[in-house]
This record gives C-alpha cells, structure tokens and sequence, in this order.
C-alpha cells in the first residue's frame, strides 16, 4: 500500500493526477458532457502512458466531474451531472440568498471528507477479498456477470423494461465476432473486420460520445448571463455543526450505494437528500437553503463515485457506464481488472487508489478559486464545442487499430445511441450488458466444460453458491426497491435534468 | 516507412516488433515507426500490407500461426496466400511450455497423460496453444476437454487458482511463476529442449510425435523489387546483430529463428501441411 504512495508521488503522476481531475470538474460543469464520454473520447490519449498514470488521470476525470456539477447547480441551477440535480434544491436556494459561498465551501468539504472515507474503506476491504481472489474461477464470474447485467439493467434511471432491453441489445452485440469456444465467426457477415468483435472503445465512443453530443445538440442548454456573487467560501460554525452530522450520514450512504451494482453518485445523492430531511429536526427548512441538503448528498455522490472503484478493481466488475468505460481502459493497458488485480499489479491498484487522496486534496483547494473560469466555460456554444467533441472522438477512434471502418463502426453507433436516449433508453445498460456479454458467456461456457455439463457445479462451489443466492435475493428485492425510490424522486423532481451517465 | 504490426500493442508480437523495429533503424538509416493493426490472428493488417505499393516502404510482421493453424481452424476464402509474400526476413521461434499448478499431483508428462480426466486451459481458439495441447492428448488417449480463455493471462490465473488441470503457453507467460515456483513445467512442444528450460523435456523426447511452436517474420508486398528486398534483407540481417535486440530475446524467453526465404517457406508449409494431417488423423475440430 505504502508504494502506491511512492507510485503518486512521482511528479509526472502528480500532474496526470491534477490534469485528471481540473477535467472532471470541467465536464462537470458542463452539461453537454459527462465523465463517461470524456473518458471514452480520452482512452486513445492514454495508449502511450503508463497503466497507472493512465488510470489516475482517468480516474480523477469522474470523480473530479461530482465537483464541477456542483458549482452549476448551487449557482445557476443548471446541475452538470445528474449526481448533483438535487444539490439544486437546497443549494441554488442558498445562492439566491447570498450565500453561494458556503454552499459550494460545505460541498466542496463533505466531497472531500465523504471521497476520503471511501478510499480509507477501500483500501481496508480490497486486500481481503484479494485473499479469495484465485478461488474465482469461471463459476464465479458467471454468476458475478448474472448480477451485474441485471442490477445495471434494472436499476437505470428508465423503466424497467426499457433498462432490460437496452441490456439485451447489448448482449446482442456482445456475440459478434468469433465465438470464444469454437471460433466459429457470428455476425461478421464474411468481414475481417468484425472477426474480434466489435472494441468495447468503440461501442463507449459511439453511444455515450458521439451520441450524447447529437442528443445535446437538440437540447442546447445555456447559461443564464447573471452570476449570483457567492462570497466567501468558508462556512460559518453554525454551518459546519448543522452539516457535519450530515457528513457523516452522506459518507456511509454514499459509500453502500456506491459498492452496489447500478446505484453509484446518483442514487445515493438522492437517497442522502431524503435521510437528511428525515433526520432533520424541521424538515420545513428543506428546499429553503438548509445547508444540510447539500452537505448530504454532495458528501455522498462523491463517497459513492469512490467506493465504485470497489467492484470494478476487486472483482472486475463495473458498476455504472463510467465504471465500464475504465474497465476497458484497464484491459486496454494489458491490466485486467478483478480479484488478481492487486497481486499482480500493486502499483497500479494502490497507485490508483492513493492518488484518489491527492486529487481530492487538489479539488478541495482549486473547486473554489476555479468557479469563476468555469462559469465563464458555460458560454461557450455547442455549435462550437460539438464538432470540436465529435473530432476528437475520430481522432481518437482512428488512432485505435489506424482503421477506417471503426470510425464508421462510432458513426453508426452514435446514431443508435442518439435514437435510444430519444425513445427514453439509457445507453448505460446497453454498455454495460455489452461488457459484461462477453465475460457471462465464455464464463458460462467454460464452466460448463469445467463441470461436464452439469448445472450442478454452480451450486456445489461455495463462492458461486453464495454469489447465486445473492443474485436470488437481488431478483426479488430489486423490484421492491424501485418502488420506494421512485416514490422519492416524484416528490424531489427537479425541472431540469442534468446528465445521468454518472450513474 | 511503415512496419505494420497486425496485432494489439503490448502482446508478444508486438513486443518483438517493436524491438526489431528500433535494431534495424540504424542499418536502414531511418525511422521504422510500429502501426498495430490488429485482427483476425494478423489477416486484417497483413492482407493491407499485400495490397500496398511494393517500394518497400510498407513491411509487416506476420506469424507462422496464420499460415499453419488458422486455416486449420476457419475456412476463409480470402486468406492470405504466402507464395505471393515477399519474406524479407526471420525472426523468432517461441516454445509452448505445458504446465501444471505445483500442487498438482502430476509430477510429471507421464502422470498427466494417465489422469482419468483432464481439463486443459488454452490461450484462445486456433492458437499453438489449443493445437499443441489437443493434439498431445488425443495421441495419448488421454480423456481431455480443452478451457479456452481469451489470451494468456487469463488461463495463467486459471492455472494458479487450480481451475484447470494443466496450460501450454508462451514461456514469457508463465517463467515468472515457473522460477517461484508456483507452476511446474512438465514438457514442451519443440523439437529441441527450450535454452530456456534445459531441464524439462520435450514432449517428442516422451514419444509423441507433437511438435508445435510460434514463429515470426517479417514480410513485404508481392512485386517488391530485388534490389530493394536485398536491402530490407540485409538490414534485418544487421539488426539480429543488435544487442538490445538480443537482450530482448532473452529477457523474454524468445529464440532466434534466422534462415534463409525458402527455408522459411518450406518450414511453414511443412507445419501446415503437418498439423493438417494430424487434425485430420485424430479427427480433431479446432473450429467448428
């Protein structure tokens, strides 16, 4: 662990580090774009770095990005991410009395205290389960695929039927290319090109790239001209001690909304606001400017982007799109995420996590002093910043395998990611389902040579009987739990919608 | 100049492509810069490579395993035709070790062939990995099913946490675990011990009559003319020389395979012609 400190310390990593998230917290502030396209539109940049400078910048871009949302939604009321949607409750209301300053303060220190709760956690939980990590045979990963294509699927932001066809489309694509056991070609329809199946960067580019920027063009958001003046940015010490209980509730319902499958900053952002009010001792000072409803869910959406670190580096698993774009970062630098992760690449692994203490570090000192530049970022148009975004994704696509025919591969699937978020489907399930295809069914098929073609062996392996009955109990409670939550967000609806591809 | 290299950057093809690529800057006086295309085991860069002008310019890296086993394994009418390459130089050869965990109770190439039943781990389908393996196996009798994983750190891991029985694989993909002692070699696959592994004898030395390895070279457009493949030639020739190069090699476990074009030819043809006749013999299906 402690030479992971040395791995951040160097300073060209430091600096990967800073790039990465001054970067989050600008796409942050934009609504155009989040981090799981900027991430997706960046992986080219990152073929000639290192593994863990690589993934420290990328890193520092999402967690970074539940920075910047903030200082849109407390100032303007325009949220950047959907993470930060109900920080505008709360928050713009505070702006709007004088007192933007404190608000942005209590978020940009309960982000940082709820972050670094979250990678303390980590780094405790992570080295356990690395114990377990060679008993995770393809049994395992089958089962562990099963849960993660259905919680994504059903746990979006949509319907539920919408989420689980949006996921099996996905699985769908997930097929093309030579089939893993036989190598028998599917869907290449007698093309070299679709003989490996389709990159996962490409699928990443095509739908949340050049398909969210085609969905933004038609739902130009711009800033309005007057900046509330925000003071200054320390909060008082009645401030402090009505947040700080709020802070620590936000840590830990950040942090288990994190590790799930499918919650990530969003939903934990929301199920914050609704503890804080239930907390409170006079919830009528909600949605006036109580400075706990920001303390709250800006602790957690920054507790939560942090500790979904935890799936996708212990068990391989991504939780949400942003997660699923690292994924394929990781695979991409030779360093497949999963329960061997921390064995075989300690430098990246704790590399990685300690770096999370220094960017929270550099957003907790340069969120504040930036406001004023990002603000003014707003103003650019989209008629100017989409084609600037869509030929950096070419460049990027191109630069890939120096192939023409993905260029075109990210065009086509722009344009199905684009018809999706118009019909009401979230490319999230789809791109997940797509990572995860993959993995479900060699996983899948291996075990069942493994097993002689037996079902049996799923149940008689305790890991992977433990990981089913979860799985069970996930299928039953699932449901349920939509329920409740779409009970709070009717009665928290904001008007206008940030990005939800954080989650 | 550019020197194609048809397969993913960081994977063992592309590592020695890139060294040989810096070796031979010197004696061609200029940059060689590394383009991965990769694809379909080397058809999709390699088959851009052919239909490029042939002014020596444009050269690709290729492997015998496209030429000897992939058609083995899927039947593509627009496969790449050999005769038609220009070889302008050899490279390398790479065992494939067959491995089992230390704990295994197999302590060695008899015991393994003799277990009631073996899951084997592959490096993917129609690799040396899967042919190697498969065919050592089926001359043995031995009742084995083939694990294919996706490349070889994957079916390395599979190995370490005993969820196969035995793995073949590139040395550079298992040395590291062999000399901690967490993985045993039982045998290879060439027709020499590997200089790597003196100890551990080749599965031919046991009797069987399995001989599968990875070679590469480099290859030029149809049409090139003479003068400039002479050029090419000896300026691969100069870079073998190279010391970088040949730390590469043995950093990595490689062997140098350095004959003449026909001989490269011939010794791909044979293999192909070889393997086929296995395949054929056992009635084995690496594909379909």
């Amino acid at each position: 662990m402690w030479s992971g400190f040395a791995v951040v310390f160097e300073p060209q990593n430091l600096l990967w580090c800073l790039l990465g998230v001054t970067l989050g917290m600008l796409v942050g502030v934009l609504p155009g774009l989040g981090p799981a396209a900027t991430i997706a539109i960046l992986l080219p940049i990152t073929y000639d770095l290192e593994p863990a400078p690589a993934i420290i910048l990328l890193a520092g871009i999402f967690y970074g990005a539940q920075y910047g949302g903030t200082i849109t939604s407390v100032l303007l009321r325009l949220p950047g991410e959907a993470s930060t949607v109900v920080t505008v409750l709360d928050g713009h209301e505070m702006a709007r009395q004088g007192r933007a300053g404190p608000a942005l303060g209590i978020a940009a220190i309960g982000s940082f205290i709820g972050g670094t709760a979250s990678i303390v956690l980590l780094s405790a939980v992570a080295p356990f389960v690395a114990d377990f990590a060679l008993k995770f045979g393809p049994a395992e990963y089958t089962v562990l695929a099963l849960i993660g294509i259905f919680l994504v699927a059903s746990l979006g932001n949509g319907t539920l039927v919408k989420g689980v066809a949006a996921a099996a489309a996905g699985l769908l694509l997930a097929t093309v290319g030579s089939d893993p056991m036989v190598g028998e070609p599917r869907f290449v329809f007698g093309s070299d090109q679709l003989a490996d199946g389709i990159d996962f960067v490409i699928v990443a580019m095509g739908l949340f790239g050049v398909g969210e920027i085609l969905y933004n063009l038609e739902h130009r958001q711009s800033a309005s001209a007057d900046v509330p003046a925000f003071g200054r940015a320390w909060p008082s010490r009645l401030d402090w001690l009505r947040s700080r209980l709020a802070i620590l509730r936000g840590s830990v319902v950040g942090f288990l909304l994190g590790v799930l499958p499918g919650g990530g900053a969003t939903m934990s952002s929301l199920v914050a606001y609704a503890v804080e009010k239930r907390f409170a001792a006079d919830p009528s000072r909600f949605g006036r400017g109580a400075i706990e409803g920001v303390a709250g869910p800006e602790t957690a959406n920054n507790a939560a982007a942090t500790s979904s670190f935890i799936p996708l580096l212990v068990l391989g698993l991504p939780a949400n799109a942003t997660m699923a774009v690292l994924y394929g970062a990781l695979m991409l630098q030779g360093v497949p995420p999963g329960p061997a992760l921390i064995d075989q690449h300690p430098d990246v692994f704790w590399g990685v996590i300690n770096s999370m203490y220094v960017g929270n570090l550099f957003l907790l000192l340069f969120s504040v002093p930036l406001i004023g530049l990002f603000v003014r970022l707003l103003k650019v148009r989209q008629s100017i910043l989409a084609p600037l975004t869509v030929l950096i994704t070419m460049i990027g696509v191109y630069s890939l395998r120096n192939n023409v025919f993905d260029m075109v591969l990210v065009a086509v699937l722009g344009l199905l990611g684009y018809g999706m978020k118009k019909l009401g489907f979230e490319p999230g399930p789809f791109v997940l389902a797509f990572v995860l295809g993959e993995l479900l069914e060699s996983a899948f098929r291996r075990s069942m040579r493994l097993f002689d073609g037996s079902l049996l062996g799923f149940v008689t392996r305790p890991i992977s009987a433990t990981l089913l009955a979860l799985f069970v109990i996930a299928v039953v409670a699932v449901p349920l739990l939509r329920v409740r939550r779409h009970g709070h967000l009717d009665r928290h609806e904001v008007g206008r919608g940030g990005r939800d591809d954080a989650s | 100049m550019q020197f194609t290299v048809p397969f993913p950057p960081g994977g063992s093809t592309d590592l020695v492509g890139r060294a040989v690529a810096r070796a031979v800057e010197k004696p061609l006086g200029q940059s060689v810069p590394v383009a991965n295309k990769p694809g379909a085991n080397g058809a999709v860069g390699g088959k851009e490579v052919l239909a490029s002008a042939p002014d020596g310019y444009n050269i690709a890296l290729l492997v015998k395993s496209l030429f000897a086993i992939t058609p083995l394994a899927t039947k593509d009418q627009t496969a790449i035709d050999l005769d038609k390459l220009k070889i302008v130089g050899t490279l390398t050869t790479e065992d494939y070790v067959l491995v089992v965990n230390a704990s295994s109770p197999h302590a060695s190439l008899e015991d393994l062939l003799k277990a009631p039943s073996v899951k084997y781990a592959t490096t993917g389908v129609g690799t040396g990995a899967q042919l190697s393996q498969a065919l050592l196996f089926k001359s043995a009798g031995t009742n084995a099913t083939d694990v294919p994983f996706d490349g070889g750190a994957p079916a390395v891991t599979a190995l370490l946490g005993a969820q196969v029985d035995a793995l073949a694989a590139a040395p550079s993909e298992v040395m590291q675990h062999v000399k901690a002692g967490k993985l045993r070699p039982l045998a290879t696959f060439n027709e020499k011990r590997s200089s790597y592994l003196p100890d551990v004898p080749t599965v031919k030395e046991k009797g069987h009559d399995v001989v599968v390895d990875q070679r590469r070279f480099v290859v030029a457009p149809p049409g090139i003319p003479d003068a400039v493949a002479k050029k090419l030639a000896d300026s691969f020739t100069a870079a073998r020389k190279d010391a970088d190069y040949d730390k590469f090699l043995k950093d990595n476990f490689v062997e140098r395979w350095e004959v003449s074009e026909d001989e490269a030819r011939q010794h791909i043809k044979d293999a192909r012609a070889q393997y086929a006749a296995q395949v054929e013999k056992f009635g084995l299906r690496l594909g379909k």
